[in-house]
């Protein structure tokens, strides 16, 4: 019965985020395609903590896929709608690559290594100058996709948000959930119950750092410029960092509830506070991560296991 | 019959001074955390009170709504739609960060609404967005671009050397952040001062104290064997105080010593550090002294908000308002086609001690300011050395030795 009705509420909340260019205004969907950018983030975060491990290098794949993108466009000729396809396939090669040198490492070690990746990245941008524009960045002569239509643009993002959810139901409801939970839980065991650690990591590690990369593809395509210091920015990072723990890890939901409330919280304070509003949006996300370490997620269980209890 | 023209007649009175009490709405868009944009916004919002205590314009208030960009570029086109749709204002104003400037871009042209730009230097990317007349002609871009700046110091360098024949520089070392503004300065200093071997120029990136960084031991060392007349650093307020005192443990002080931040650490000339450290500017209360505009413009400032406007982004964003104002007077109209004719009549004597007007630049058609200042930190205060016609001091030089 609640599966049904969850599936109800799923699939209104999906027909309501398909429709809302019908019915609002371009500064509800400006906000909207700005909150289901970090949601989408949010998510592929989680995907790969799953696995157990922590990365830090959103920004760093981001980043290397809204480059892809302008580029192959800029230089390339690239339709615009293909080279954010172009944009996922590069970030996904490279995380590819990469993958094997830094798969192999665990815990912090893993963590410190995505960290400083991003800088790389950005660092490599810098220095090419005459083909990436270097730390000035390039724009697009020809102007945002689809004419700036704000509809569109709105559409664009939610097909990068549904790619990252469906990806990420994937992760859950196919063999990889178990993989990567046995993984997270504890190697050797899982390498010894046949788990092959390294392709599962792989795996998991490839397609999050594409669709980070095609949500590169969609920001750069959707504003018609990039430079080093806005597509690196540690936003990209840290923004759904906080969602994810907002909302709770370990699924798809948390990040969604997380990059909503966060979203709609920063804006509203921001409309209501200009002059302090950060300080207060600081102090939210402190609060909540030091009284529930688990996310909304806390909230919604701890009544239903007092009703659990009482009806025993 | 009668009374029903009586009723007409009242009717069209009511809305009419119902139409006339109405307001002009400017929508304002800043960084509110950085200075620039906390004392660029305050000072808008109190020419706007000037102006409305004077009668308003077309016999309407104005209004300032401000929203905050965060310096991001997704923030800052949320910011425009919002404005554009849900406040409806007539023109925009504002900026001061070229990224957050080039996220606004698209949505200005989709509005098409005028805009009074107050910052966003980067011409390789922000002007190249804008795009050549007529595409970019609702836009008026009061700061100058990165090359009108690099054009001015060349010029002011040049007459300083020819007034004070004591001064003489022949080798110039930029240290410059490692991003976007560091990276324009370093490209326009190689140009404009290393073109046609007029000088001998050298240069070396930092990583800012505002990005994280803020050591610059290796940048600092390359400079001092380097032996510059000038040395020149183009980073952020952050960097002001760690790069002196580096350069004092260094013992690192050549002729002249020049920064070239958009604003400075608040109390900075109180410090000692800060003794003839030249800079690069627009602004200065000291041209309170022979310039009654900047006067007028600081005292008010001071007694309305009880603190000294520390950027030049105040009288900028200031000025930024009456010259709307005065475009709309003479126009008659918020319209993007006659506001725009009768803003490229604009003639405003401002605070900054220059008559703004607005020319084509390298692409857009409506630059304003071209120029910008030398000053000196002397006695803890900022006095104007270049333009001479604007100068409230002679050049103290050499930078004295470190003790």
């Amino acid at each position: 019965m609640n599966r049904n009705v969850s599936r109800i509420f799923a699939a209104l909340f999906g027909i309501l985020a398909i429709a809302l260019p019908l019915f609002a205004g371009d500064y509800p969907l400006q906000v909207a395609r700005n909150i289901m950018l970090y949601m989408a983030l949010a998510i592929t975060w989680d995907m790969l903590l799953r696995s157990g491990q922590i990365s830090f290098g959103i920004a760093g794949l981001f980043g290397v896929g809204a480059y892809a993108a302008i580029l192959g466009v800029i230089r390339a000729g690239m339709p615009a709608w293909f080279s954010i396809i172009f944009a996922a396939i590069f970030s996904g090669v490279v995380a590819f690559a990469i993958g094997f040198l830094i798969l192999r490492l665990r815990a912090m070690y893993f963590s410190i290594v995505t960290l400083a990746l991003g800088e790389i990245f950005r660092i490599i941008i810098h220095n090419l100058h005459d083909f990436t524009g270097g730390p000035e960045g390039v724009v697009m002569q020809q102007g945002v996709i689809f004419g700036g239509s704000a509809g569109k643009l709105y559409w664009l993002t939610l097909a990068g948000l549904a790619v990252a959810i469906a990806a990420s139901y994937w992760f859950e409801k196919s063999k990889i959930h178990f993989a990567l939970t046995a993984i997270r839980n504890n190697e050797i065991s899982a390498k010894s119950s046949g788990v092959n650690i390294f392709r599962w990591l792989l795996l998991a590690f490839v397609v999050t750092s594409a669709i980070q990369g095609l949500l590169g593809g969609i920001f750069v395509q959707s504003y018609g410029f990039a430079t080093p210091d806005t597509v690196f920015s540690a936003d990209f990072t840290l923004l759904p960092l906080a969602m994810a723990l907002l909302g709770g890890v370990y699924s798809t939901r948390g990040p969604i509830f997380g990059a909503i409330l966060l979203g709609l919280v920063s804006e509203w304070l921001k409309l209501k506070i200009p002059y302090g509003h950060l300080v207060v949006y600081g102090i939210i996300i402190i609060i909540v991560i030091l009284f529930m370490p688990q996310g909304l997620k806390q909230l919604v269980r701890q009544p239903a296991n007092k009703t659990d209890r009482r009806s025993a | 019959m009668k009374r029903m023209m009586l009723a007409l007649a009242v009717f069209a009175l009511i809305a009419g001074s119902a139409y006339a009490q109405g307001t002009i709405k400017i929508g304002g868009i800043w960084t509110l955390a950085d200075i620039t944009g906390k004392q660029g916004s305050a000072a808008a919002q109190m020419a706007v009170d000037e102006i409305n205590a004077a009668g308003g314009i077309l016999g309407k208030k104005l209004d300032l709504i401000v929203v905050d960009d965060e310096g991001k570029a997704d923030k800052a086109a949320a910011a425009v739609e919002k404005l554009a749709t849900v406040d409806k204002v007539d023109v925009f104003m504002g900026g001061m960060g070229s990224g957050a400037e080039l996220g606004k871009i698209p949505a200005f042209k989709k509005y098409g609404k005028v805009v009074m730009s107050t910052g966003a230097a980067g011409s390789v990317t922000v002007e190249k967005a804008l795009g050549p007349s007529p595409e970019s002609d609702f836009y008026f871009h009061i700061h100058p671009w990165d090359y009108n700046q690099g054009a001015s110091y060349a010029e002011g360098w040049d007459a300083i050397q020819k007034q004070y024949p004591n001064i003489k520089i022949r080798k110039i070392f930029l240290a410059y952040e490692e991003g976007a503004f560091g990276k324009s300065s370093w490209d326009a200093t190689k140009i404009l001062f290393g073109g046609d071997n007029r000088y001998i120029v050298d240069g070396a990136s930092f990583k800012s104290a505002l990005f994280g960084g803020g050591d610059y031991t290796s940048v600092l060392e390359a400079a001092k064997a380097f032996k510059p007349d000038l040395f020149l650093w183009a980073g952020y307020d952050a960097d002001a105080l760690p790069l002196l005192e580096q350069s004092k443990a260094m013992k690192f002080s050549p002729g002249i010593y020049l920064g070239a931040p958009p604003g400075w650490p608040i109390g900075f000339g109180s410090s000692k550090l800060s003794r003839n450290v030249m800079l690069y500017g627009m602004w200065s209360p000291a041209m309170n002294d022979n310039n009654p505009a900047s006067a007028k413009f600081y005292k008010n400032y001071v007694a309305k908000y009880k603190e000294e406007p520390a950027t030049y982004f105040a009288p900028l964003s200031y000025s930024a308002v009456y010259i709307l104002a005065d475009g709309i007077k003479a126009a008659g109209t918020t319209e993007t086609a006659p506001l725009i004719k009768a803003l490229e009549a604009t003639k405003y004597a401002s605070p900054l001690g220059e008559t703004i007007t607005f020319k084509p630049s390298n692409i857009i058609k409506h630059q304003g300011i071209t120029r910008q200042k030398i000053l000196q930190w002397q006695g803890g205060f900022q006095e104007v050395i270049w333009p001479f016609e604007a100068a409230t001091a002679e050049p103290v030089y050499p930078f004295p030795a470190w003790k």
